[in-house]
C-alpha cells in the first residue's frame, strides 16, 4: 500500500434478500442459496443505509434476488433516500405493477433498472425460467411514465448475442435512457453454466459491429453501454471493483459484508457481519477488506509489473474459480502463468452446447 | 454546433447533492457522479426552470463584474451532450 489515505466507499450493494421469482442462470447470487436465509431486518437494514451515508456512501444499489418481494421495500427506500443517498434499484419486474412505482417514486427512489433475458418473449421467459416478459415491458414503459431514469440490461451469452441488434431497437422502441449490454461475467452460476453461455468469437465480432454501426448512426436517445468480455478481448484483466476494497462494498441479505458480492464463494474467507460492526470499522479495519486491498499481497508477475494499479490483479473470485489460487494473478491475463486456461475454456465451450443449469430458488421464507 | 439550452433543467433522476464527508458539490445520476466546482454548482442549481438569460443575469448579480454567458453556454453544452441537463421548455 502506498501513502495515501485509504479512500471513503462510493458506492455500496445492498442485496436485500436472494430470494427471487426468476432462476436466471447467470445468477450472480451464491450456488448454495438455502445457506443464507436469515435476511436482516428492516431496522437493521436503515441503521446500514444510515452508516453508509456517514462514511461517504454516494449511490446505493437495492439489489437481491429480487428487491421487490421485501415487504418493507418502500420502507427500504425511504430510508435510503432521507440518509441522503442516490438510490438505485435492480429489479427483475415481475413483482411490480403501476401502483408500487408510484409508490416508489414517493418513496425517493432514483433510478429504476430492469433486467431483461431476451427480446423474444418466449426465450426471455425461458432463461428466467418463468413467463415474465410481458411484465418487465409494463415495468419499464410504466416507470418511463412516471418520469423514472430507466436502464434496460441484458446479460448477453451465446443464446442471445444473435439478437443485439433486436435489443438495441427494443431498448429505443421502449425509450429507456440507459441500455447495458452485460456480457456475462463467469463467476457464480455462470461459472457453472460457462460453457453453455460462452459465445463464440464469430457471435461476438457481429455484435461488436452492430454495436459500433449504432453508435456511429446515431442511439436514439438511449445511452449504450457496451464492454467487452475478457475471456475473448483482453490482454489484462479488469480492474475488478477498481481495486478491493477501494470503491465499494457489498452487504449480503443475512448482514454479512463482502468487498464483492460473489467473494462469499471462496472458501477460507471469514466476512464480517453488519449486526456485530459498523460499516465504518469493516472499511477501515475488517481483514478481509485489507487483504488484497493495494498491491502488498500480490504474487509475481503482478507484483512487478507496470499494470499492478491499472487492473489489480484483476478480478479474485475468478482467478479462485479458474485457478483454485485466491491469490494467482487473474488468468485473463496473457503473463499469467495459468493464461492457458482461458483458451482451454472457450475450447470446451467451442465442443460442447450442454444443458442450462438454472439457478434454484430456495422455498419461500426469510425474516421479512 | 447544436442550439444553445435555452431552459435548462436537470434530466431525470440527475440531481445535485452536497457531499458533507468530502467537502463537495456532485452532480449526481445513474451508475455517476461528477464533482462540481463553485461555478458549477452555481448553474446546476439555478436550472430549476428558469431561462438561461435569467441565470446568467442571476450569476452577474452574485458576481459582481464576472461575464458568466460564455462558460454557461459552453458549461451547459458539456452537460447537454452526457444527458445530464436537457430543454426544459417548448421551443416557439
Amino acid at each position: 500500500m502506498t501513502d495515501t489515505p485509504l479512500p471513503r466507499p462510493l458506492a455500496l450493494l445492498a442485496e436485500v434478500t436472494y430470494r427471487c421469482p426468476l432462476q436466471c442462470p447467470y445468477c450472480s447470487n451464491p450456488l448454495e442459496l438455502n445457506q443464507y436465509r436469515d435476511e436482516l431486518d428492516t431496522e437493521t437494514w436503515v441503521r446500514v443505509f444510515n452508516q453508509a451515508a456517514e462514511l461517504g456512501v454516494v449511490q446505493l444499489h437495492l439489489s437481491g434476488g429480487e428487491p421487490l418481494v421485501r415487504r418493507d421495500i418502500l420502507d427500504l427506500v425511504r430510508a435510503a433516500s432521507g440518509a441522503g443517498l442516490y438510490s438505485n434499484m435492480s429489479t427483475g419486474a415481475t413483482v411490480v405493477d403501476g401502483n408500487r412505482l408510484e409508490q416508489l417514486r414517493e418513496a425517493g427512489l432514483d433510478h429504476f433498472q430492469v433486467s431483461l433475458l431476451d427480446t423474444l418473449p418466449e426465450s426471455n421467459d425461458r432463461l428466467a425460467g418463468a413467463p415474465s416478459f410481458d411484465r418487465k415491458r409494463e415495468a419499464v414503459l410504466g416507470a418511463k411514465r412516471l418520469g423514472f431514469p430507466v436502464t434496460l440490461n441484458v446479460v448477453l451469452h451465446r443464446q442471445n448475442l444473435d439478437r443485439i441488434a433486436e435489443v438495441i431497437a427494443l431498448a429505443q422502441a421502449w425509450k429507456v435512457d440507459r441500455l447495458e449490454l452485460a456480457h456475462t461475467q463467469y463467476t457464480g452460476w455462470a461459472f457453472k453454466n460457462r460453457a453453455a453461455l460462452m459465445p463464440t468469437r464469430g457471435q461476438l465480432d457481429r455484435a461488436h459491429a452492430e454495436v459500433e454501426r449504432v453508435r456511429a448512426e446515431g442511439t436514439g436517445g438511449v445511452d449504450i453501454q457496451h464492454v467487452l468480455p475478457d475471456y475473448y478481448f483482453e490482454r489484462f484483466p479488469k480492474a475488478c471493483l477498481q481495486g478491493w476494497g477501494m470503491v465499494s462494498m457489498s452487504v449480503a441479505p443475512d448482514g454479512f459484508v463482502l468487498p464483492c458480492q460473489t467473494a462469499r464463494e471462496i472458501p477460507g474467507l471469514e466476512f464480517p457481519n453488519v449486526r456485530e460492526h459498523s460499516l465504518e470499522d469493516i472499511w477501515e479495519r475488517a481483514p478481509i477488506f485489507q487483504r488484497f486491498r493495494g498491491t502488498g499481497w500480490m504474487p509475481e508477475p503482478c507484483r512487478s509489473c507496470d499494470r499492478r494499479e491499472i487492473d489489480f490483479g484483476g478480478c479474485r473470485c475468478q482467478a479462485f474459480l479458474m485457478t483454485g489460487d485466491v491469490t494467482a494473478t487473474d488468468p485473463i491475463c496473457e503473463l499469467s502463468p495459468h493464461h492457458h486456461l482461458v483458451a482451454a475454456a472457450l475450447e470446451e465451450a467451442a465442443q460442447n452446447d450442454p444443458p442450462l443449469l438454472y439457478r434454484v430458488m430456495p422455498r419461500a421464507g426469510g425474516a421479512v | 454546433m447544436p442550439q444553445p439550452i435555452a431552459t435548462p433543467v436537470l434530466a431525470p433522476g440527475t440531481r445535485y447533492r452536497w457531499d458533507k464527508v468530502r467537502n463537495q458539490h456532485q452532480l449526481v445520476f445513474p451508475e455517476g457522479m461528477i464533482v462540481l466546482n463553485e461555478p458549477g454548482q452555481a448553474i446546476v442549481q439555478l436550472c430549476d426552470g428558469r431561462t438561461t438569460d435569467e441565470l446568467i443575469a442571476v450569476l452577474k448579480e452574485k458576481y459582481p463584474g464576472a461575464e458568466p454567458a460564455g462558460d454557461v453556454h459552453e458549461f451547459l453544452g458539456h452537460l447537454a451532450k452526457r444527458g445530464l441537463v436537457r430543454e426544459g421548455a417548448q421551443r416557439d
